[in-house]
């Protein structure tokens, strides 16, 4: 990716991809609500996946080299600093979670919302009026 | 794809739970369940256990039935001469069931049902406006 250049494109494209992720470990972790020993995950919150805009990730120098098996860009998945725990260990708490889901899901609204903006922006650029 | 990943966690969230609803109707429908020979043992409460493991075809962790058991405790007793199940001292066993712990399982179920049917509305919802970016 160019630094120089603020990709609006890759940038919403990054956001969906952490909030879609992020909705699966929420998913999780309200599917384990009554699992004995259960502590719930998160994701690292998307600015400070921002800050280090660039992961350390195995280069391949040499052909013979074994290929890594895990995606470079993936959000690292924390355990959620637990606030209560019940009797059989659980930590999940259900309205903090749901509260979660809620938020991810207008991170979600919000970065669709920019991504077709930007592609009406150069539709009407184009001189396609009314696209997008 | 994570969304799908999501929809499919919710799923099996909902499914343990509906068994959880069905061990608990259970153990209400049978709290006057008696034995029919003379001193025998009376139905016993049954337990529900879950737990978080790899599911190969969803390609991840999700939740699931561990173990359905049985609740050890003391059955209660009875003074009671006519029924067919009291021993030669004219007690009868009665089921280890408290309807009151029973209904307040119902309730939590219920609730963890509905949580994990938010969390598909919400998921779905994400993904019907992620399609719709192709429009």
């Amino acid at each position: 990716m160019d630094q120089k250049r603020i990709d609006l494109f890759d940038l919403a494209e990054r956001r969906l991809a952490w909030a879609d992720r992020r909705q699966a470990v929420l998913a999780q972790n309200i599917a384990n609500v009554n699992t004995p020993a259960f502590k719930p995950h998160d994701l690292r919150p998307f600015e400070s996946l921002l800050q280090g805009a660039h992961p350390v990730a195995p280069l391949r120098t040499q052909p013979r080299h074994l290929a890594g098996t895990l995606a470079v860009a993936v959000p690292n998945e924390v355990v959620d600093r637990a606030h209560a725990q019940s009797p059989d260990g659980n930590a999940v708490t259900l309205d903090e979670q749901l509260v979660k889901i809620s938020e991810t899901e207008n991170t979600h609204r919000l970065a669709t919302a920019i991504y077709r903006k930007y592609l009406g922006m150069f539709s009407m650029a184009l001189g396609r009026a009314g696209a997008g | 794809m994570d969304l799908d990943r999501a929809l499919g966690i919710a799923a099996r969230g909902m499914e343990a739970q509906t068994t959880r609803l069905r061990v608990i109707a259970e153990n209400l429908a049978n709290q006057d369940t008696t034995g029919s020979a003379p001193g025998a043992d009376p139905y016993r409460r049954k337990t529900i256990t879950f737990e978080n493991r790899l599911d190969r075809q969803l390609g991840t962790a999700a939740v699931r039935i561990k173990e359905l058991g049985h609740d050890k405790s003391e059955f209660p007793q009875r003074y009671d001469p006519a029924n067919p199940a009291a021993d030669a001292a004219g007690y009868v066993k009665l089921p280890n069931i408290n309807s009151l712990v029973e209904v307040m399982d119902m309730r939590e179920a219920e609730r963890s049902y509905s949580a994990n049917l938010a969390v598909m509305q919400s998921s779905r919802g994400m993904l019907t406006r992620t399609i719709d970016m192709l429009k």
